[in-house]
């Protein structure tokens, strides 16, 4: 049964469909050398005036230039119904992958809540409860952004409102807002802010890249594992870099991990949430300030460096 | 004072996690949690647990290879698997890999509660020796309800957690009838989704195994409208 379905693969389909039409090709402009000179010779003696040699030519090239409109044809139906597909699989894996990691800070939401009707608590442990809880709400708040920022039409027209901004400051108020996830996950975060200034940027917008950067530095690394966050400036652009030492990113990964759903399939990454959104986002985002969002890795398990490139 | 249950939690979600101790330990359990699944193993293999609560979704090691390597050494610890992984189809893989109970993400505080303290009574129950010993021979065939191995009418096999539990009720109870509703809550602690049918489906499995003619059952009989009955000899 498998090797049946392996055998109706599209891209063995698509190879069938090829040979049959290269073979019928063949065949015609053999049967086109045969048979024809044959017929030719035979219809000559009959009615001499229909045919002269140039005509011949022409009739051969016509149908091959048919035959080949016909393999381009379906070539070009071939890719865009691939393309087609890919973008179904990759919607399908979206959706169960979205609705779990929705699912996660909610189940913690849930559990405190009941926990606080079902158990007796201190004033110190509710409020340590609500506190967790408010960082689940922001979690989920994210995720909601990044879904939805990632199904509008056309992110280029990304509505953007471009404010002076002191990179440095809002820096740090983007990590207050982890402090406590840094705490969890035993991350110590190393901030250099020695290149920051004033740059217009749209802060809304620039939050949520710095949300997903960030988070993804947590989400995939170890508990224990630092990050470093520096600012400096390179010739026309301020260029933020996130430094983790996670998992790292294959090389032939790079530069699919911008793509819209995309997500690393590896044996270190099958097990963590994700919906392949925040990193496409993030680059759209970046871009529409006219700047760049850069990837580079040494490779699995060797960490991992994000640049975001933005115009001074 | 009985000495506390220990509790192994698996989850990498440190919210999660912290929850599910604060109010596993609020019971009156020992609590250790770790965060991925080769810590798991490890910490199993270096200390006595009573019940493991395991998250799918691990680094380094995914739950559901974590429980299939438990049940690799020990076929009966008992496993409860915590999952955001709702359909039929995932809580089907969860427990054919070996758990004893799948609740979903997110679920209710009692419910969990009510779920750990029934996986906990059901291996307490089956720990009991309820036969002189382990290996229990009938008929000319035998089942170890130490291991879950058995000897049927084809040979040697295993027997699933569930199916040992059936058994070892019904021999335990030899000659007794057992009604359907007291397997239902000592096998399946009344799960919700379990129907009185279920018990008739594992009976019509164990009967394959054990019976000539599973048609006419000679070992697992059923008493109308009451129960079943487990015969250890053959009438002449």
């Amino acid at each position: 049964m498998n090797k049946l379905r392996t055998l109706f693969h599209p891209i063995f389909v698509f190879i069938g469909v090829q040979i049959a039409w290269i073979g019928l090709m063949v065949i015609w402009v053999y049967w086109y050398f045969e048979n024809n000179l044959k017929l030719e010779e035979f219809a000559e003696k009959l009615r001499p005036e229909l045919f002269n040699n140039e005509f011949t030519w022409v009739i051969l090239l016509e149908g091959s230039f048919l035959m080949l409109i016909i393999l381009a044809g379906v070539y070009v139906i071939f890719v865009y119904w691939n393309k087609q597909a890919r973008l179904n699989r990759l919607q399908s894996n979206f959706v169960s992958s979205v609705s779990h990691e929705l699912k996660s800070p909610l189940a913690s939401i849930q559990l405190y809540l009941e926990t606080m009707k079902y158990q007796q608590v201190s004033t110190q442990e509710a409020r340590d409860f609500v506190e967790t809880m408010l960082t689940d709400t922001e979690r989920l708040s994210g995720l909601i952004d990044n879904i939805l920022q990632s199904s509008k039409a056309d992110p280029k027209a990304m509505r953007l409102q471009f404010q002076p901004v002191d990179i440095g400051e809002f820096m740090k108020e983007v990590l207050t807002a982890y402090k406590r996830q840094f705490e969890e996950r035993k991350c110590a975060v190393q901030l250099d802010l020695d290149g920051a200034g004033v740059l217009r940027v749209d802060k809304r917008a620039l939050r949520m890249v710095f949300n997903n950067l960030i988070g993804n530095a947590l989400r995939y690394s170890p508990v224990g594992a630092p990050l470093v966050i520096q600012v400096e400036n390179v010739k026309k652009y301020c260029q933020i870099h996130f430094i983790d030492r996670g998992i790292g990113i294959e090389k032939k990964d790079q530069k699919k991990v911008f793509k819209k759903f995309y997500r690393a399939q590896n044996i270190d990454t099958q097990n963590i949430e994700g919906a392949g959104l925040g990193l496409f986002i993030s680059r759209e985002i970046i871009k529409n300030h006219k700047g760049r969002l850069d990837v580079e890795s040494a490779g699995r398990g060797r960490g991992t460096r994000f640049t975001v490139s933005l115009p001074r | 004072m009985a000495k506390k249950k220990k509790i192994l939690v698996v989850e990498d979600e440190t919210h999660l996690a912290k929850g599910l101790m604060f109010n596993l330990e609020r019971e009156g359990y020992d609590i250790v949690v770790v965060d991925n699944g080769v810590s798991a193993l490890e910490t199993l293999g270096g200390d006595h647990f009573d019940l493991v609560i395991l998250d799918l979704m691990l680094p380094k090691l995914g739950g559901l290879e974590v429980a299939r390597q438990i049940r690799a050494g020990n076929i009966r610890f008992p496993i409860l698997m915590l999952s955001a992984k709702s359909t039929d189809k995932d809580r089907q893989v969860g427990l054919e890999a070996g758990a004893d109970d799948y609740l979903t993400k997110p679920f209710h505080l009692p419910e969990l509660l009510l779920r750990v303290k029934g996986i906990l009574r059901r291996w307490e129950w089956y720990k009991q020796p309820a036969l002189d010993q382990e290996r229990f021979h009938f008929d000319s065939m035998w089942i170890d309800f130490s291991t879950g191995q058995a000897l049927g009418q084809g040979g040697e096999f295993f027997l699933t957690t569930k199916e040992a539990l059936v058994m070892k009720l019904l021999v335990g109870k030899k000659g007794e009838v057992v009604s359907r509703e007291e397997l239902l809550e000592k096998v399946w602690g009344y799960d919700p989704g379990t129907e009185t049918r279920t018990v008739d489906n594992f009976v019509a499995r164990l009967r394959k195994h054990f019976e000539k003619k599973p048609q006419k059952p000679e070992h697992i009989l059923t008493v109308r409208e009451k129960g079943y009955q487990f015969v250890a000899d053959t009438p002449e």
